[in-house]
């Protein structure tokens, strides 16, 4: 079983990798259906971190959170928007406001600021650096997709990249929080999804379109 | 006996180039359930074309005639670089990794030179476009190198490979997976297949490296053809020795040949299939969005970069 | 046993809410509906009478000191007020799919569910579900009508919120990471009242506990309404239903405030007062000078009344700033105080709304001569917003000021002052062109319905009283409220 604990460890070490691909892929997919598989991965990635925890640090909390993490946010959550893309029938594009090219060097940079910033905490924290820096990057990344992407299904996916940048950030410092806690920010993102999903089914039936840069009756 | 050695690993690029092509054509047909032709057929295609008259345009000059030997040989020289079997290579301590992305761009910019000399549209056509994708497609190449030979702390090609070899294969570095996907996507570039450019398109309008070859025929197409096989070949090669090497030989017995060998061509089934799914899976990017498809390259290639710096070790 | 206490006043909304989404007739859900709000009360007085004679009570996860009574009496006398006023103001909204008056009641109990929950909250982690559920549970109710600048408003409020909302988990994290640094067990390293001794004997990480203090400000201050995060309030108060708009003006941005003076309880006691103290008072005096500005130019009645909620939190985080006794006294006297001001204009609002059919401040004109009632409630609401005399909130700005200037911040105290006669001006301005002239000939007849009076009767009453004397019970209850800050 030895060859397992090195996997957990080799698994915890190097996915800070992964993910920042996730990242890039986030940056230049052109339609929903693409980013809504790159966020299964990333998911994916974090459920196998959380798993490689749970085997580290013998608890039991940590595979009840990990079987909810892949079922939620692997399975379902995807499942969900896949069914709420055929649903809408809107057009598939992303409708981004910046080139790929131009979001890729965004992506970059925010690698570049994470690590920089965890440098300075992670003296006194001792936790290994690549995997917060890359939490710190999912939640820069998913506030840029909010910003940068005028579909409000893209909003909610960006929504949902940066709960997970949190999620692997309090992974990665405190091993996660208790599971009570734990069950209740996942069913509140659920929820908060739910609501969100039955919202743009309003703004379609209103508006006759999902473009969130033209919601702008109320200013000033 | 290393330079025997040496020889024959150029010889196994060289004359494999056609055979590793109809490889890839034969999966694809098979993705796309088709007999397809012989994995032997690029060779009759070779010999077909050595057979024939050698034409030129009225208008062109000795660049036209020129232009293919130059690419072969540049080619050839590049071939010398990459070590298969060993890490040893017949030119491996003539230069580093600069020096063989250079020969290479040598032989894009006479190909470039005789397309523009051949005078028709299509050339001069299929030459911009060339030269736009290998200068996007030169930045990522030269860092994800770099990137790999600082970790190696050594710049020749051979020196990266022996130092790859002595690593721990779980000792999966952030590095090279970043470098791996930035070479990766280069080399598809920089071989001419899916998404960058589809080698069996017939329609003008849509290729980039076959335009610059439309003017030429007999010997000096074929040697342009090869010559683009085994850049393909080359490619191949130098992914699957930075970053997969293990199974090369550590000494010169037969035994240990042997089995380099066997690795080798395994290693080379894997990704020609690999290649072979993606080209099937991807479709041509319009020619405005292979800057964004080089660009995604070059930020995983800066990333690579930048890793080296951090990195523990 | 005496957990039971606390226990009622969180789930009697929820059951509320679960039984009213059972009755279709609509006499028969005013009727539960009033009826729950009344058992409501009784429980949250239970609770605060316990609390006061016998102590906090503490628990795993509820708990309740004297900072809490405060707040849930705060609720608690808001939520009667609005549910009065909405059984009659539900009468103008049509039958829709989702528009009935069961589910209008339904969320209102579960969005009260929510913020009872917010205040009874022993657990940090549970704070945060709590708000991030107030989030959910209005987000509906914003959007209530349906209309094109409704469905808007709510999507604002959802993304905006949940954003924040995120940020302030980042903080909770940080803050558990410090506490289990500091050697709290994983159980108790979210309890506040743990959390509260280890940080009175200094044992936490300063850099940790600014790092997450800064995202919690961040945060929860979106929920309050703070300047650079306010951009969902002036949408979501204005297209809200009015009762909802009430709701969401004096009682949601309270519990939100609740949730950052506990954790500036915590911040100060940590790593001393400098820190909170600073964001804190930069934020209130940036959101009071934006909200001041910005009531002058606009022309929707309710999205002025929002603006001008931003800038009373701006004023209250001013005063929890400052700290110092009159500081916080005038700080925690102006949550109630703004509280009940603001219920009255926006139901006021209300009248107006159905008395003339738009929220347009430049179309409304003569409404003294034509709804002598409606513009009454305004006056008396637009005297008391500003702060004036003899209203209550002219003692707890009073409080604030002469704190400000004790403690020698003439530039905040100047300021504040400056806003003040902005507001005042740009209020007096708009509400003196409705009211004055000569009203419009096409008018509809002026409706006023008896429960809608009352109500506003009530609150003007307690507006003038407040100014005046602030009762015995009350001021029991403010005392035992600044223990805790203290």
């Amino acid at each position: 079983m030895e060859f397992v604990g090195i996997a957990a460890g080799k698994v915890v070490s190097t996915s800070a990798v992964f993910l920042i691909l996730t990242m890039v892929g986030l940056a230049v997919a052109r339609r929903i259906s693409t980013c809504v598989l790159l966020f299964s991965m990333q998911s994916v990635i974090i459920t196998a971190q959380v798993a490689a925890t749970a085997y580290l640090e013998n608890s039991r909390e940590a595979w009840v959170v990990a079987g909810l993490v892949f079922a939620f946010k692997v399975l379902g959550i995807p499942y969900a928007f896949f069914w709420l893309v055929e649903r809408l029938k809107s057009p598939r594009d992303v409708k981004a406001s910046t080139t790929p090219a131009q979001s890729v060097f965004v992506v970059v940079v925010m690698v570049f600021i994470s690590y920089a910033a965890v440098r300075s905490y992670a003296f006194g924290i001792r936790v290994p650096e690549d995997a917060l820096a890359a939490a710190v990057a999912l939640i820069l990344t998913g506030a840029f997709l909010m910003v940068s992407r005028k579909k409000a299904l893209m909003q909610m996916l960006g929504l949902l990249v940066l709960e997970n940048g949190i999620f692997l950030a309090a992974l990665t410092t405190t091993f996660g929080m208790p599971l009570v806690i734990e069950m209740g920010v996942l069913f509140d993102v659920v929820v908060g999804l739910l609501l969100m999903g039955i919202f743009t089914f309003r703004i379609r039936d209103t508006f006759d379109h999902l473009d969130v840069s033209r919601l702008r009756r109320l200013r000033g | 006996m290393t330079m025997a050695l040496g020889a024959a690993q150029v010889l196994i690029l060289i004359l494999g180039a056609p055979l590793a092509r109809g490889i890839i054509a034969r999966i694809k047909a098979w993705f796309q359930r088709r007999q397809g032709a012989s994995i032997w057929r690029p060779y009759a295609e070779l010999g077909k074309l050595f057979q024939k008259e050698d034409l030129a345009p009225p208008t062109s000059s000795l660049i036209f005639i020129l232009a293919p030997r130059v690419m072969f040989a540049a080619a050839l020289a590049v071939a010398a670089f990459v070590p298969v079997l060993q890490p040893f290579a017949l030119f491996g301590s003539v230069g580093d990794f600069v020096l063989m992305v250079y020969l290479l761009a040598l032989g894009r910019f006479f190909l470039a030179l005789g397309a523009l000399d051949g005078g028709g549209a299509f050339g001069g056509m299929g030459a911009s476009r060339d030269a736009l994708i290998s200068t996007l497609a030169e930045a990522p190449l030269l860092l994800a190198l770099a990137a790999v030979s600082i970790s190696a702390r050594s710049a020749s090609i051979t020196g990266i490979v022996g130092w790859t070899l002595r690593q721990n294969f779980f000792e999966i570095s952030a590095v090279h997976i970043l470098a791996f996907a930035a070479l990766g996507m280069v080399a598809l570039a920089e071989s001419g297949r899916m998404p960058v450019d589809n080698p069996t398109t017939h329609l003008e309008l849509t290729m980039i490296h076959e335009a610059m070859t439309l003017e030429y025929s007999g010997p000096s197409l074929a040697l342009l053809e090869w010559a683009g096989a085994v850049k393909l070949n080359i490619m191949l090669a130098l992914l699957i020795s930075l970053f997969g090497p293990w199974g090369m030989a550590g000494s010169l017995a037969p035994a240990a040949l042997g089995i380099a060998l066997g690795a080798y061509l395994l290693k080379m089934l894997v990704l020609m299939a690999l290649l072979a799914v993606i080209e099937s899976s991807m479709a041509k990017l319009r020619m405005y969005r292979v800057p964004d498809f080089l660009g995604v390259a070059a930020a995983l290639s800066v990333l690579a970069v930048f890793f080296t710096m951090i990195a523990k070790r | 046993m005496r957990f039971m206490v606390l226990i009622w006043p969180l789930f009697i909304p929820l059951l509320g809410a679960a039984l009213l989404l059972l009755c279709r007739d609509r006499r028969v859900a005013d009727a539960v509906a009033l009826a729950v709000c009344g058992v409501e009360v009784l429980a949250v007085g239970n609770a605060v009478w316990q609390v006061h004679r016998w102590g906090s009570i503490e628990g795993r996860y509820l708990r309740a000191d004297g900072l809490t009574s405060f707040f849930l009496v705060n609720i608690a006398f808001i939520a009667a007020l609005s549910l009065v006023y909405a059984t009659a103001y539900l009468r103008h909204v049509g039958e829709g799919r989702f528009s009935s008056p069961r589910w209008f009641y339904g969320l209102v109990y579960l969005f009260l569910f929510t913020m009872v929950g917010v205040c009874l909250s022993a657990n940090l982690g549970l704070l945060w579900i709590m708000m991030e559920a107030t989030t959910l549970a209005s987000a509906f109710l914003i959007s209530f009508y349906n209309t094109e600048g409704a469905v808007e408003a709510g999507w604002k409020y959802i993304v905006v919120c949940t954003v924040g909302i995120a940020f302030a988990l980042f903080g909770t994290i940080v803050f558990y990471l410090a506490a289990v640094k500091a050697g709290l067990g994983h159980a108790s390293a979210l309890n506040w009242t743990a959390l509260l001794a280890v940080a009175s004997q200094k044992q936490f990480d300063p850099n940790l506990v600014r790092l997450a203090f800064v995202f919690i400000l961040v945060g929860y201050g979106t929920k309050v309404g703070f300047v650079p995060m306010h951009s969902w309030l002036p949408d979501a108060h204005a297209e809200a239903p009015t009762p909802v708009s009430a709701m969401l003006s004096a009682i949601l941005l309270n519990c939100a405030m609740y949730a950052l003076i506990r954790y500036e309880i915590l911040s100060s006691r940590a790593i001393g007062t400098e820190f909170a103290h600073t964001l804190l008072l930069f934020f209130g005096t940036f959101s009071i000078v934006v909200a001041g500005l910005l009531i002058l130019v606009q022309r929707n009645l309710k999205r002025m009344l929002a603006y001008s909620s931003v800038e009373h939190m701006g004023i209250i985080a001013i005063g929890v700033g400052l700290g110092g006794p009159l500081g916080l006294l005038g700080a925690l006297l102006h949550t109630f105080n703004h509280s009940t001001a603001k219920a009255l204009l926006f139901f006021g609002a209300g009248n107006v709304r159905h008395n003339f059919g738009t929220l347009r401040m430049d179309r409304v004109r003569g409404m003294a001569r034509s709804n002598p009632r409606t513009a009454g409630v305004l006056i008396v609401g637009g005297l008391a917003i500003v702060g004036l005399p003899p209203f209550s909130l002219f003692v707890s700005e009073f409080a604030i000021l002469s704190e400000a200037f004790t403690q020698s911040r003439y530039l905040i105290g100047g300021v504040f002052l400056m806003v003040l006669s902005l507001v005042l001006g740009g209020f007096f301005y708009h509400l003196l062109r409705m009211i004055c002239g000569t009203p419009q000939e096409t008018q509809p007849k002026p409706q006023f319905a008896r429960a809608e009076f009352t109500v506003m009767v009530v609150a003007g009453v307690c507006l003038l009283y407040f100014g005046v004397h602030i009762p015995a019970a009350f001021s029991v209850l403010l005392r035992d409220a600044m223990t805790v800050l203290q």
